[in-house]
């Protein structure tokens, strides 16, 4: 190859990125006008534009602004930060199949969630806020304990021994959760299984206000460690070689990646095979490079949860299947395809 | 004669399992060494210690005279490349890419290239004959070329002193020639200090200016090659009967025959 067929190469690389990248945002404006359109109340499109021109009629602006878009927003956040946890991780573990549940992340916070209900009783919540702030507790104590746990005074974390050690923590923390299901009343256990199942709870925009500035640091520190997670990408032992406090780093971008998995399942709920999926889809589409990587990875997450989110409201109506129900009905099978196709 | 790296007193363990115990070892600068030794004799452990890859248990590592824990990982990474034995790639990257990492000790920040680190990775792409390949996924090309793309990523890094742990594992002979050949030109003109675990006697012998056999963990025996390379050592060190002429077209020591040694223990 030449050397101007290589630069026409790199040039047609960076194009085609841009594209991917400005496609995405393009579906994500899509779904979210579709799902500003989906739902038990209908909204003609007519309506709904005419309402986010802010010549709707009362009725509509509640509908929309209150209830739909703060959900919608959610649900975007919601998936770009599991997502791009889901990238970290499977970045720091180089393991394909890694993803923030398998540091016991969800099961710890649902666990609180459990605890909760069960211990204090109280059946609707003191505080909006206590709920997330408890789900947080649990998801940074689990994922605390995977790391104690995997962690050897000499070698440090290896890759292996954390995903052992998460897949262990995870099945003993969900073990204990069934034997504390079985002794809830209906009231509770409505509760609980409504947050096990991913049901998107925290729709109001205070929990938007809640959740948004901690992704505004997170995300931006991501993208920012996006070369160290190349290197480490290319193994412990040639980052060490390549200068990279390997330890260092690698605990680094594991906190980032818990604290933004911890605040989206703590206001989201259990929502599961986001962080796992949307790193894979990203990478399919543009390589193992992070820092074209996780912003496509982000926006992925995002469009996902948005349409399982809108789908789940569109199916069964008046009620709706849970978020977290929906990415799995959509992730499962990808996976399993992916799986099949090697 | 100047020393690249010494040890002292250097011991390393996996775990309980001390692997090397009290080993001194001196690495001449400017010079091709290779380690040789049997399976398990802790020659990669020790490589591996002496480029910081594996925390020592025990002694002291020198480079260049100064203890190498006073360095940060990164001054020691601008200062001294180490490749591992068979490296895995992540999955698409390609060849331009992987070779890019090289710089990363000299960049900071968010790690943009500068024209003179483009300049660099050109020229470890050229040495390796691998600017064809640039925009190729290292998953796609064959092991000979692959192994060569993570030498090119050394060579990126732009160091004095390069440690390389069984580089022609997996290749065959034209390859591994093609491979030692260009660690020999590294050395000669630019005066790069090589350092290198060999499987293959023979070659180490041919391409090397400086040998250390370890068993055990211990030095058996380190000097110019004919020092090395004798039927003594070799029996002490693998066991093996050696049958060691001087080869006339290089000059230098080869092992023509080997039998298994048997006595009175088998």
């Amino acid at each position: 190859m030449t050397r101007e067929a290589i630069l026409k190469y790199k040039r047609r690389l960076a194009l085609r990125n841009l594209l991917i990248l400005m496609g995405g945002l393009f579906l994500l404006l899509v779904s979210l006008f579709v799902s500003m359109n989906a739902g038990y109340s209908k909204l003609s499109i007519l309506d709904t534009l005419n309402t986010v021109a802010g010549k709707g009629t009362a009725t509509h602006e509640l509908i929309l602004f209150q209830y739909r878009l703060p959900r919608i927003v959610i649900s975007i956040l919601i998936g770009a930060g599991l997502a791009l946890s889901g990238c970290l991780i499977q970045g720091i573990s180089r393991n394909p199949l890694a993803e923030p549940g398998l540091l016991g992340i969800n099961a710890g916070a649902g666990m609180m969630v459990i605890l909760y209900a069960l211990l204090l009783g109280i059946t609707n919540f003191s505080s909006i806020f206590t709920l997330p702030f408890l789900a947080l507790i649990g998801a940074a104590g689990a994922a605390i304990s995977v790391y104690l746990l995997a962690y050897k005074k000499q070698e440090g974390i290896s890759s292996e021994r954390l995903i052992l050690t998460g897949i262990a923590v995870q099945a003993g923390i969900s073990a204990l959760t069934t034997i504390l299901i079985v002794n809830l009343d209906d009231m509770r256990f409505s509760i609980v299984s409504g947050w096990q199942a991913g049901q998107i709870w925290g729709a109001n925009w205070q929990y938007v206000l809640t959740l948004l500035p901690w992704l505004c640091v997170l995300i931006p520190y991501c993208l920012y460690k996006a070369k160290s997670l190349d290197v480490l990408n290319l193994g412990d032992e040639v980052a060490l070689a390549l200068g990279m406090p390997v330890e260092k780093e690698r605990r680094k971008i594991l906190i980032v990646a818990v604290m933004l998995a911890a605040c989206c399942v703590s206001v989201g709920g259990n929502i599961s095979f986001v962080g796992l999926i949307a790193p894979h889809l990203a990478r399919r589409m543009v390589g193992p490079k992070h820092q074209i990587l996780l912003p496509v990875c982000a926006l992925t997450g995002a469009v996902l949860v948005c349409i399982a989110d809108t789908l789940g409201r569109m199916l069964i109506q008046p009620s709706s299947i849970p978020t977290g129900i929906m990415t799995a009905i959509i992730g499962a099978p990808y996976f399993i395809y992916l799986l099949v196709r090697r | 004669m100047i020393n690249s790296i010494a040890t002292e007193n250097l011991a390393v363990a996996y775990g309980e399992n001390l692997v090397v115990d009290d080993l001194d070892m001196q690495i001449p600068q400017e010079k091709i060494t290779s380690i040789i030794g049997p399976n398990g004799c802790g020659k990669s452990t020790v490589l591996k210690a002496v480029g910081r890859i594996l925390k020592p248990k025990g002694g002291m590592v020198y480079l260049n005279g100064h203890d190498i824990r006073s360095l940060s990982t990164k001054e020691v990474a601008q200062k001294m490349a180490i490749l591992p034995q068979s490296p895995q790639a992540p999955a698409g990257l390609t060849v331009g890419e992987l070779v890019a990492y090289g710089r990363f000790p000299h960049q900071r920040g968010f790690g943009k290239l500068k024209p003179e680190d483009k300049k660099i990775i050109q020229w470890a792409l050229d040495v390796t004959r691998l600017s064809e390949h640039e925009t190729t996924a290292v998953d796609n090309l064959s092991g000979g070329q692959r192994q060569r793309v993570w030498i090119a990523m050394a060579l990126a890094q732009q160091t004095d002193l390069i440690l390389l742990d069984e580089p022609t594992t997996y290749l065959d002979l034209a390859y591994q020639l093609e491979i030692l050949e260009l660690l020999f030109r590294l050395n000669r003109e630019q005066g790069c200090t090589i350092v290198m675990v060999l499987h293959d006697l023979n070659l180490a012998a041919r391409f090397s200016d400086y040998m250390i056999a370890i068993r055990g963990g211990d030095v058996i025996r380190h000097g110019l090659p004919e020092v090395v390379m004798t039927a003594d050592v070799l029996k002490e060190t693998f066991r093996i009967d050696a049958e060691i002429v001087t080869e006339p077209r290089t000059g230098r020591p080869v092992c023509i025959s080997y039998d298994l040694i048997k006595d009175g223990v088998n």
